[in-house]
């Protein structure tokens, strides 16, 4: 009597104990929606490297009882700890920057318009927000969606709406990979077939000296403009020094590959823990998400726009289709140019004319996102 | 205290005006970087002087090329001798070859190696032409 007893007792410890006596509906949704996006990154191939560990982190963040949350040190908090002190973007940043070659844009300069413009959709989508009553901290971090840049939108969530910031992760990396669907119909939409066609000239060489003083003299410029973002800028003009400078192979290696994929892991799956039942199934995601979609599609339709403006200015000598690329997205959206450009016109290779507003939207989000920071915070 | 008002309480919450300033931020420092480049460019001590008139460069090019055209007209290199059984193609690539590496001079003769040589026997004649 008392083995079953004691067998009882402990069998019901165990139960207490587990994961199903605290499981919600909420829950089980959250594990659907983990495992949808498990499917869309490794069977549909939308951006794999990011959505498949934000949809396993979602996953494991819908487990109740495992102290991913609670007061006591473990892995899993330790990388929460990286996204909710700010850790992991600026070092995502510092791989970004030993991966882009500013060349495209040092060559003609005139594409950093572009790149601002693109920015009009991350401002569209903060006052769409704000219509709908999101409060101006939440409508800023909902914009900066529209700057299609992953690490930056994780940035400004965690200092202005942390409590968003795994729908805003969702949408952002959801819409970036969904950039080829998403961009051709408005860049047509936008363009004749004049503009779709036209040939840019050759971009001239860019030296040592200047892809070395570039790095440097922008990280001083914006650090001491908008210090709020010197963290994330910094850290994406060191990166790129590492490369250009010549003499430090190693860390430029380090930066753009062991590093960044180490980086991209926690990020990833820290942003997927963000997910859990409590925080994501509000009717706000849907309306983040909706927003989103609004943000990409005005920065698109701003590029594309300011684009056709710049063709006219220089006599037919910048092809509109160029413009998209100014939503960050790097360098998906600058093939998206390319392969539009290509099917208006075959033989017109726009993608190095793309690479040089594809860098500035990089920049520019960052430079919106500080903006909003020095306003808001 | 101004400032300490600035930082705990958004300047404005009219969601057009936040857009029209933080665009017309993001323009001016976007622009000013685009005036930084255009600086970098200028002060540049390793870039190489500029060619005013492009038509004009391509222009010298195509005199320069037709100059040295009609020099190789006018003293034509002895032809080398080419061994039997050595196709023009391979001639070809020879010759790209030797242009690449930028070796001035002329190709003497062509000449199938003697597959029966030893690899030793090669080597020596190979350094024995590298040292000549």
């Amino acid at each position: 009597m008392e083995f079953f007893n004691a067998f009882s007792v402990s069998l019901q410890a165990v139960w207490n104990d587990s994961g199903f006596s605290a499981f919600t509906v909420g829950n089980g949704i959250m594990i659907g929606v983990g495992l949808l996006l498990l499917y869309m990154a490794f069977v549909k191939e939308f951006e794999p490297l990011l959505l498949g560990p934000i949809a396993f982190g979602c996953i494991l963040a819908n487990f109740p009882n495992t102290g991913f949350f609670g007061d006591e040190m473990n892995v899993m908090q330790a990388i929460r700890y990286g996204i909710n002190y700010e850790i992991f973007p600026p070092l995502i940043f510092l791989g970004i920057g030993a991966m882009t070659d500013f060349g495209p844009l040092l060559a003609r300069p005139s594409t950093l318009m572009l790149g601002a413009a693109a920015q009009i959709g991350v401002f569209v989508a903060l006052a769409g927000a704000m219509i709908v009553g999101f409060d101006i901290k939440e409508a800023a971090a909902i914009g900066i969606i529209g700057g299609a840049d992953g690490p930056t939108s994780i940035y400004l969530s965690i200092k202005l709406a942390p409590h968003l910031l795994g729908a805003i992760a969702v949408a952002a990396y959801t819409y970036m990979s969904l950039v080829p669907m998403i961009q051709p119909p408005i860049m047509k939409a936008l363009t004749s077939q004049k503009e779709r066609e036209v040939v840019m000239t050759e971009l001239r060489q860019v030296t040592k000296f200047e892809r070395v003083v570039f790095p440097i003299v922008v990280t001083i410029f914006i650090s001491l403009l908008l210090p709020p973002i010197a963290a994330l800028l910094g850290m994406l003009m060191l990166g790129n020094l590492f490369r250009e400078s010549g003499v430090t192979d190693r860390l430029s290696d380090t930066s753009q590959n062991a590093l960044c994929n180490i980086v991209t892991i926690f990020l990833a799956t820290g942003t997927g823990m963000t997910m859990n039942a409590d925080d994501f199934l509000r009717a706000d995601t849907l309306l983040i998400i909706f927003l989103g979609l609004v943000a990409f599609m005005g920065g698109t339709a701003g590029g594309v726009i300011f684009g056709k403006f710049m063709c006219r200015l220089s006599g037919w000598k910048v092809n509109p289709l160029i413009g998209s690329a100014g939503v960050s997205a790097v360098p998906m959206a600058a093939r998206v140019s390319q392969i539009v450009g290509m099917k208006s016109k075959p033989g017109n290779y726009l993608l190095m004319h793309a690479m040089g507003p594809n860098v500035a939207g990089v920049i520019g989000t960052a430079v919106a996102a500080g903006t909003m920071l020095a306003m808001l915070k | 205290m101004k400032g300490d008002f600035l930082m705990s309480q958004p300047v404005t919450t009219n969601p057009f005006i936040i857009m029209m300033i933080n665009m017309t931020v993001v323009f001016i420092v976007l622009v000013s970087l685009s005036v930084l480049i255009n600086v970098i460019h200028m002060i540049d001590p390793t870039k190489e002087p500029e060619v005013k008139d492009a038509g004009g460069g391509d222009e010298e090019v195509k005199n320069e090329t037709a100059a040295i055209v009609s020099k190789l007209q006018q003293n034509p290199a002895p032809a080398p001798v080419i061994e039997e059984g050595i196709s023009p193609e391979v001639i070809a690539a020879i010759s790209a070859a030797i242009a690449c590496y930028g070796i001035s001079g002329q190709v003497r003769a062509v000449r199938v190696v003697n597959p029966n040589r030893s690899a030793w026997r090669q080597n020596a004649l190979t350094g024995g032409l590298t040292n000549v």
